[in-house]
C-alpha cells in the first residue's frame, strides 16, 4: 500500500504543473462561447464578450490556450474581470515559447505610441490595439490587420482625417486601388513599433530624415523604377541647393515633403497636386519660402540634372566650364612642369661647372 | 688719380730745395770730422789745412743736393708704386660697394592703391573659396566640416555674403582706380594682350624645350601676368554676374526663368572650382612655391622688386626706366652747363 501511495505521489508530482493551472477552452466556452454573450460597462457601453473560438483557431494563437495570455484568470468562474493582456508574457527576445525572437516590444516602449501609454493616455494603442486579440495573424497574412493592405484601415482607425488624406493620394490609390504591393502603406514612411512624432529629431519623416526615407523607394530601381518613375529626382534635390542645405543641419529649406505634401502625395500631372506645373508658383511662393513667386519659377525642370543634355542651357553651360577648366588647368600644369624641369637642367649645369 | 701724383712728382724734382738748417747740421758734422782728421797730421801745413776746409765748405751743398735729390726720388717713386697698388685695390672695393648699392636698389612695381586692391581681393577670394567649396562638394568631409567651423550653414551663408561684398568692393575700386589714376590707366594699356605674347609664349617654349638659351624678354607685365590679370577679370565677371543673380533669386526671377538661374549656378559652381585651382596651383607657384619665390615674395606688402628680379623679369621695363633716368641726368647737366 506503502508503495503505491509513493508511486501516486510521484506520478502527481511528474505532473505537468501546466495541466493543473490550465483552464480548459471547453471550460471558458461554457460562457463565452455563446453568441450574445456581453455585459454594461460602467460607463454604460455594451462589451462584446462572446468569443469565437474559430477565429482564435485561426490566428497565429491557435496552440495557446486561453490562460496562456489571460493569466490572472485561475478559476472558472473569475471573480474579477480580467486584466489587460501583456503581450511581453512572450514577446521578448530569448522567450521559451515559441513566439518570435524579437525586441519589438521595446521600441515599442520608446515610440510615442509606447510612451503615451505608459503616461497612461487612455487613448495610445498598445499592441492588441493594432495586432488585434482572438484574431492575430501573421503580418504576410493577408487577413491579418497589419498586413500591408490593411495598415492603412488599421492606423486609420485613430488617425481618421490623415487617412481619408491617404486614400486619395497616389500612394493610397496605388495600394488600396490597385494593390500595388510596392506602394507605400503607413509603416513604409513612419515605421512600426518604433514609430516617433514627426517633430522628434529620429522620426523617418522629420524634416532631417525624410528625405533618406523617400530615397529609400524613390531612388531604387527595383522599387519605383520599373513602374517608369525617375529614380534620379533624389540624389538631384541632394545636389540642389536646398539637398544641401538639409545636409548642413537647415530645417528652413524645402525638403521632398514641403513641396510634394505629405499624406496627399498626387503626380504631378495631377492638377491637385502641389508640384502640378500651375502650382508651382503657389507652392514656391509660401510665405516662409520665396514670397512673390511667380511662373517663371515653374520655367524650366526643379529637380535638373546639369550633366544631362535635356537640361539645355544648363547642360552647355556646365560643358563648356568642364573644357575650359580641363584645357586650361592642363595648359598651366604643363607650363609649371616645362619651367621646373628646365631650372633643374640649369641648377645640373651650373654644379658642373667649378 | 696716378696723373696728378706724376705732376707733382715732377714739380719737387725741378726745384731741389734743401733746408739751411739740415745743411748747417751735415756741415758742422763734417767740419768737426775732416779737423779732427787733419790734427793728426803735423806735416800739413796750417793754411792748406784751412783751404781744404774751405774748399769742402764750398762743395758741401751741391752734394748734399745731389744726393737728397736722388734719395727724393726713390721716396717718390716708391710711393707711387705703393698709391699705385692700392689704388687699384681701393678701387675695386668702390666698384664693388658700387656693384651692391645697384643690387639693393628696389623698383617700385605695385602703389598703394593696387597692392589694397589685392589684398581686399585675397581676404575675400580665400573667404569665398572656404564658404563656398563645402556647398561644391557637400559630401567631402575635408572641405564638409567647415561649415561647422563657420558656424552652421546659415552663418556660412552671411560670411560667403560678406566676402562677396568684398569682391564687389575690389571690382568698384580697381574700376574707378583704372579710370582716374593715371598708372591705373598705364596699367591697364599695357596690360591689354598684345601679338608680342603671343611671340613670347613660342620664345619661352623653345627656351623650355632648350631649343635656346634665350629666355623671352618682357616688359612690364610678361604674358604669365597678363593671364592672371584677365583671369581675375573674367572670374570676377561671371562670379559676381551669377553670384548676384542667386543672391536677389527672388528679385531675378520675378524677370528670368528659372533655367537661367540654374545655369548661372553651374556657372557659379564650375568657375568656383576654376578660379580656385588656377590659384592653388597656378598663382601659389608663381608667387609661393617657384624655386626663386620660395616660401613667398613679400610683394604685394611693400610693393618692390630688386634690381636683379627687375633684369630677370622683366628687362624691356628696366631698359627703359634707365633709358628715361639718363635722359633726366642728361637734361640737368644741359640745363646747369
Amino acid at each position: 500500500m506503502k508503495f503505491t501511495h509513493f508511486l501516486l505521489l510521484i506520478l502527481i508530482l511528474l505532473m505537468p504543473s501546466g495541466l493543473n493551472a490550465t483552464i480548459s477552452i471547453q471550460k471558458c466556452m461554457i460562457c463565452h462561447g455563446k453568441p450574445g454573450f456581453k455585459k454594461v460597462e460602467e460607463s454604460g457601453k455594451m462589451k462584446e464578450l462572446y468569443v469565437n473560438f474559430s477565429v482564435l483557431e485561426n490566428s497565429v494563437h491557435k496552440k495557446k490556450v486561453c490562460t496562456d495570455c489571460h493569466a490572472d484568470v485561475v478559476e472558472i468562474p473569475h471573480r474579477h474581470t480580467p486584466e489587460k493582456v501583456k503581450c511581453i508574457r512572450c514577446h521578448y527576445k530569448g522567450n521559451p515559447e515559441g513566439a518570435p525572437q524579437s525586441d519589438k516590444y521595446l521600441e515599442y516602449q520608446k515610440s510615442v505610441h509606447g510612451r503615451e501609454s505608459e503616461k497612461g493616455n487612455p487613448k495610445a494603442p498598445v499592441c492588441q490595439e493594432c495586432h488585434g486579440n482572438h484574431d492575430i495573424r501573421h503580418t504576410k497574412d493577408a487577413l491579418s490587420r497589419v498586413s500591408k493592405l490593411n495598415v492603412p484601415k488599421t492606423c486609420g482607425r485613430c488617425h481618421m482625417d490623415i487617412y481619408a488624406q491617404y486614400v486619395k493620394s497616389i500612394h493610397g490609390k496605388s495600394l488600396l486601388v490597385e494593390h500595388k504591393q510596392d506602394a507605400p502603406s503607413c509603416t513604409d514612411c513612419h515605421g512600426e513599433h518604433n514609430i516617433l512624432a514627426p517633430e522628434e529629431s529620429e522620426s523617418t519623416v522629420n524634416p532631417v530624415n525624410v528625405v533618406k526615407t523617400c530615397a529609400h523607394c524613390h531612388e531604387s530601381v527595383d522599387i519605383v523604377g520599373k513602374y517608369g518613375i525617375e529614380t534620379t529626382q533624389v540624389s538631384l534635390y541632394e545636389h540642389s541647393f536646398h539637398g544641401i542645405a538639409v545636409k548642413y543641419g537647415s530645417k528652413k529649406v524645402a525638403n521632398c515633403a514641403s513641396c510634394h505634401g505629405t499624406h496627399n502625395i498626387l503626380p504631378p500631372e495631377d492638377p491637385d497636386s502641389p508640384v502640378n506645373i500651375n502650382n508651382i508658383p503657389k507652392t514656391c511662393g509660401k510665405p516662409e519660402c520665396h514670397p512673390g513667386a511667380n511662373k517663371n519659377y515653374a520655367k524650366g525642370k526643379i529637380h535638373v540634372n546639369p550633366k544631362s543634355r535635356e537640361s539645355g542651357v544648363i547642360y552647355w553651360t556646365g560643358l563648356f566650364f568642364k573644357y575650359l577648366t580641363i584645357l586650361t588647368m592642363m595648359a598651366l600644369v604643363i607650363h609649371i612642369l616645362l619651367d621646373l624641369n628646365r631650372r633643374s637642367k640649369e641648377w645640373r649645369e651650373q654644379k658642373k661647372k667649378p | 688719380m696716378a696723373g696728378t701724383e706724376e705732376k707733382t712728382v715732377k714739380k719737387v724734382s725741378t726745384k731741389p730745395e734743401i733746408e739751411e738748417s739740415f745743411l748747417n747740421e751735415i756741415r758742422e758734422e763734417v767740419i768737426a770730422r775732416i779737423q779732427e782728421l787733419l790734427i793728426k797730421d803735423e806735416k800739413i801745413p796750417e793754411d792748406i789745412k784751412e783751404k781744404v776746409v774751405q774748399e769742402i765748405n764750398e762743395k758741401l751743398p751741391e752734394i748734399v743736393a745731389k744726393r737728397v735729390e736722388g734719395v727724393k726720388e726713390e721716396i717718390i717713386k716708391e710711393s707711387i708704386n705703393l698709391a699705385v697698388t692700392s689704388r687699384k685695390e681701393l678701387l675695386a672695393l668702390y666698384r664693388k660697394k658700387e656693384k651692391e648699392k645697384e643690387k639693393e636698389e628696389m623698383f617700385q612695381r605695385f602703389n598703394i592703391h593696387f597692392r589694397i586692391q589685392h589684398m581686399i581681393l585675397f581676404t575675400s577670394v580665400i573667404f569665398l573659396i572656404l564658404t563656398g567649396l563645402p556647398l561644391k562638394f557637400p559630401g567631402f568631409s575635408p572641405v564638409a566640416f567647415l561649415v561647422d567651423v563657420f558656424g552652421g550653414i546659415d552663418n556660412t551663408r552671411i560670411i560667403h555674403r560678406i566676402a562677396a561684398s568684398l569682391l564687389v568692393l575690389f571690382m568698384i575700386y580697381h574700376t574707378l582706380y583704372t579710370i582716374f589714376h593715371h598708372e591705373g590707366r598705364r596699367d591697364f594699356w599695357l596690360l591689354l594682350p598684345r601679338i608680342k605674347d603671343i611671340k613670347d609664349v613660342i620664345q619661352n617654349l623653345k627656351y623650355f624645350f632648350g631649343m635656346t638659351d634665350e629666355k623671352p624678354k618682357f616688359g612690364r607685365f610678361s604674358y604669365v601676368e597678363k593671364f592672371d590679370y584677365w583671369a581675375v577679370y573674367w572670374g570676377c565677371v561671371i562670379m559676381i554676374g551669377s553670384g548676384i543673380l542667386m543672391w536677389f533669386e527672388e528679385l531675378s526671377l520675378k524677370i528670368l526663368p528659372k533655367f537661367i538661374l540654374d545655369a548661372a549656378k553651374e556657372a557659379h559652381s564650375d568657375e568656383a572650382l576654376l578660379a580656385t585651382l588656377a590659384i592653388v596651383i597656378w598663382h601659389f607657384y608663381n608667387v609661393h612655391f617657384n624655386p626663386d619665390k620660395f616660401p613667398g615674395s613679400l610683394t604685394w606688402f611693400h610693393g618692390k622688386i630688386t634690381k636683379e628680379e627687375m633684369i630677370e623679369h622683366h628687362l624691356l621695363e628696366y631698359e627703359e626706366i634707365m633709358r628715361k633716368r639718363k635722359q633726366v641726368t642728361e637734361e640737368r647737366l644741359n640745363n646747369n652747363g
